[in-house]
């Protein structure tokens, strides 16, 4: 009988144990084979359709938030930009250099689509080029492919190995922290460069880096905060021109944290006016250095990549400027002349409030600078082609390719201008323990400008000071 | 001997012992690196428009290397002799610590990995 008993059951281990050897995935069971979008589609239309319509495939959006837009719908697919200008010049192509090396591969490379540029109109051929796994299959990665009638598609890197890609696109999740670090921090041509408090560093952390993603901390994924409903993500940072979402995503709106949610009475004061990122997030770019100014007007090349750069100026561990912002921001926008500021630099974005605004509260920024091209005669700022002057090192001719395709002129002359954007800071934030104290702002020398915020000094100074 | 002493020199001896252990390993993990072992050994064979097929680490999905160095490995490539190491088997040309690591290279760098790679 025992002897019975253990044959029954080395036949019932043995035949477990491929099952058991075997991974399932979320999708395991609805489709055999992945081939493209279209096996999405077959469940999942109605999402793609509203994927089409969201910010992340169009790249521009409703614009409540930009005092200047007059009702248009922008983003950076139809605005211009002072990391790398405006990316419909250079979509999509291998640019390679003097040595046959490739330096880039297209700005759709961060695009949510197989290479198309979207189109304002709905088609079956647009939902057919939504790469869906790009942010919902984990272990999903890409490589751009010349097809056979020349054309260029974003194709999964295991195209060849359809084993792997049905492994990989049954790994279906809400977007992991890789999945969205992979662009916003890589956006602005390398780690960090343009956001300042997106690190790849997030996708595995500590609360001392970031309370609220440290693993030890609140451990809290990017979806956590930012998921919206149809596709439509909540907050857009300063300097984002389209809203996905009309509400305002804030820290003290009782969803998370209550508008007072200190224990002491002086701090919940300041709360008032001052909002959490101030005192919470005393520095950026704290292991990756982040682009702080990025000169077009004076091309570096870098002889070990063999490739032609703008002149960047890059800051690590950088303490925020802190200016009003009640929540809305002017842009410069193209095809309209440039506003300057006080120090004669173009204000890109300029966030908008004062202090007596009772909407506006103090927040924290990385004020980016740089150098533009911008045209005599129209004083239109101007987008530069910036994969092409990667490769052969011609600004010129850069800068007039990409005035053609994004404005359609040709004969002009252009000069050189300073430009300011103001990008709010909002990722990092750190625990109380290592926030801000009294002194770093009221002290002698405090970080903040009283007198750019509308004060006739330190208030605090002011009110210790015996009256006559 | 008195008892103190005789501690004393235990804990020196253990201390010695695990130096040396520590040492051993630190050397073990010396030499050649699974990137430059796989260029060395893989890559002659399986380059870019090869008769045997091209394959780089992210050619697989970490799952399928597993597979293919537990199970596929030897029956696949015990037959086949490698001309830059006198004509021995690959699988007699390639040691078994060598082998690890090639193994560990291509699962790390595989195409569902967080670093997907060629091996350049």
């Amino acid at each position: 009988m025992t002897r019975r008993i253990i044959s029954m059951l080395s036949l019932l281990a043995l035949v477990a144990l491929p099952a058991a050897a075997g991974k399932t995935y979320s999708h395991q069971e609805y489709f055999e084979h992945y081939e493209g979008t279209s096996t999405c589609l077959t469940c999942h239309e109605d999402e793609a359709e509203t994927f089409f319509h969201s910010q992340h495939y169009q790249w521009t959006g409703e614009t409540p938030a930009i005092v200047n837009a007059d009702g248009k719908l922008l983003g950076k697919k139809n605005t211009i930009n002072d990391f790398c200008t405006n990316p419909v010049p250079a979509w999509i192509g291998i640019t390679k250099n003097s040595r046959g090396e490739v330096l880039s591969q297209g700005c759709s490379k961060c695009h949510a689509g197989l290479g198309k540029m979207p189109s304002a109109e709905m088609s079956r051929e647009q939902l057919e080029n939504i790469d869906c796994l790009i942010c919902h299959a984990s272990g999903y990665n890409r490589t751009l492919v010349e097809n056979e009638d020349g054309g260029l598609e974003w194709k999964p890197i295991l195209w060849k190995n359809q084993e792997g890609l049905d492994s990989v696109s049954k790994r279906i999740t809400m977007p992991k922290r890789t999945s969205c670090l992979r662009c916003h921090s890589g956006s602005g041509g390398g780690p960090n460069y343009k956001r300042g408090d997106i690190e790849y560093a997030l996708a595995d952390t500590d609360r001392e880096f970031d309370v609220h993603m440290g693993t030890d901390g609140g451990d809290m994924a990017c979806m956590d905060c930012h998921a919206g409903t149809s596709h439509r993500m909540r907050g857009r940072g300063v300097d984002l021109m389209g809203s996905d979402s009309p509400d305002r995503l804030r820290c003290g709106d009782g969803a998370c944290h209550e508008t007072a949610p200190h224990a002491k009475e002086l701090l919940n004061r300041h709360a008032v006016r001052v909002d959490c990122t101030v005192c919470h997030i005393p520095a950026f770019a704290k292991e990756d250095a982040t682009d702080m100014i990025r000169d077009w007007s004076t091309p570096d090349y870098i002889e070990e990549k063999d490739k032609h750069l703008a002149t960047i100026t890059m800051g690590a561990n950088v303490e925020p400027e802190i200016a009003w912002y009640n929540g809305t921001v002017w842009a410069q926008l193209p095809g309209v002349p440039v506003r300057t500021d006080d120090e004669g630099a173009i204000a890109m974005v300029v966030p908008q409030g004062d202090r007596n605004d009772a909407n506006a509260k103090l927040h924290a920024f990385k004020v980016h600078r740089g150098m533009m091209p911008v045209a005599d005669e129209s004083h239109w700022l101007l987008p530069i082609n910036v994969e092409e002057f990667f490769a052969d090192g011609n600004m010129d001719g850069a800068v007039r390719e990409a005035a053609h395709v994004v404005y359609g002129i040709e004969d002009f002359e252009y000069g050189w201008m300073p430009v300011k954007r103001y990008m709010g800071i909002f990722h990092e934030v750190q625990p109380a323990d290592n926030a801000l104290r009294c002194l770093d702002c009221h002290g002698p020398d405090g970080r903040l400008d009283w007198a750019n915020l509308g004060y006739e000094a330190d208030p605090l100074a002011a009110a210790l000071t015996p009256s006559h | 001997m008195k008892k103190s002493s005789l501690i004393v020199a235990a804990v020196l001896i253990g201390v010695f012992v695990l130096g040396l252990a520590n040492v051993a390993t630190a050397a073990k993990k010396k030499g050649p690196k699974g990137v430059d072992l796989y260029k060395e050994y893989c890559k002659p064979c399986h380059e870019a428009d090869s008769d045997n097929g091209e394959y780089t680490p992210m050619t697989m999905i970490q799952d399928q290397w597993e597979r293919f160095f537990d199970k596929e490995f030897v029956d696949s490539h015990s037959a086949v002799l490698d001309p830059n190491h006198d004509n021995k088997p690959v699988t007699e040309a390639i040691s078994e610590e060598d082998l690890e690591k090639i193994k560990a290279f291509a699962i790390d760098h595989a195409a569902d990995s967080e670093q997907p790679m060629t091996c350049g």
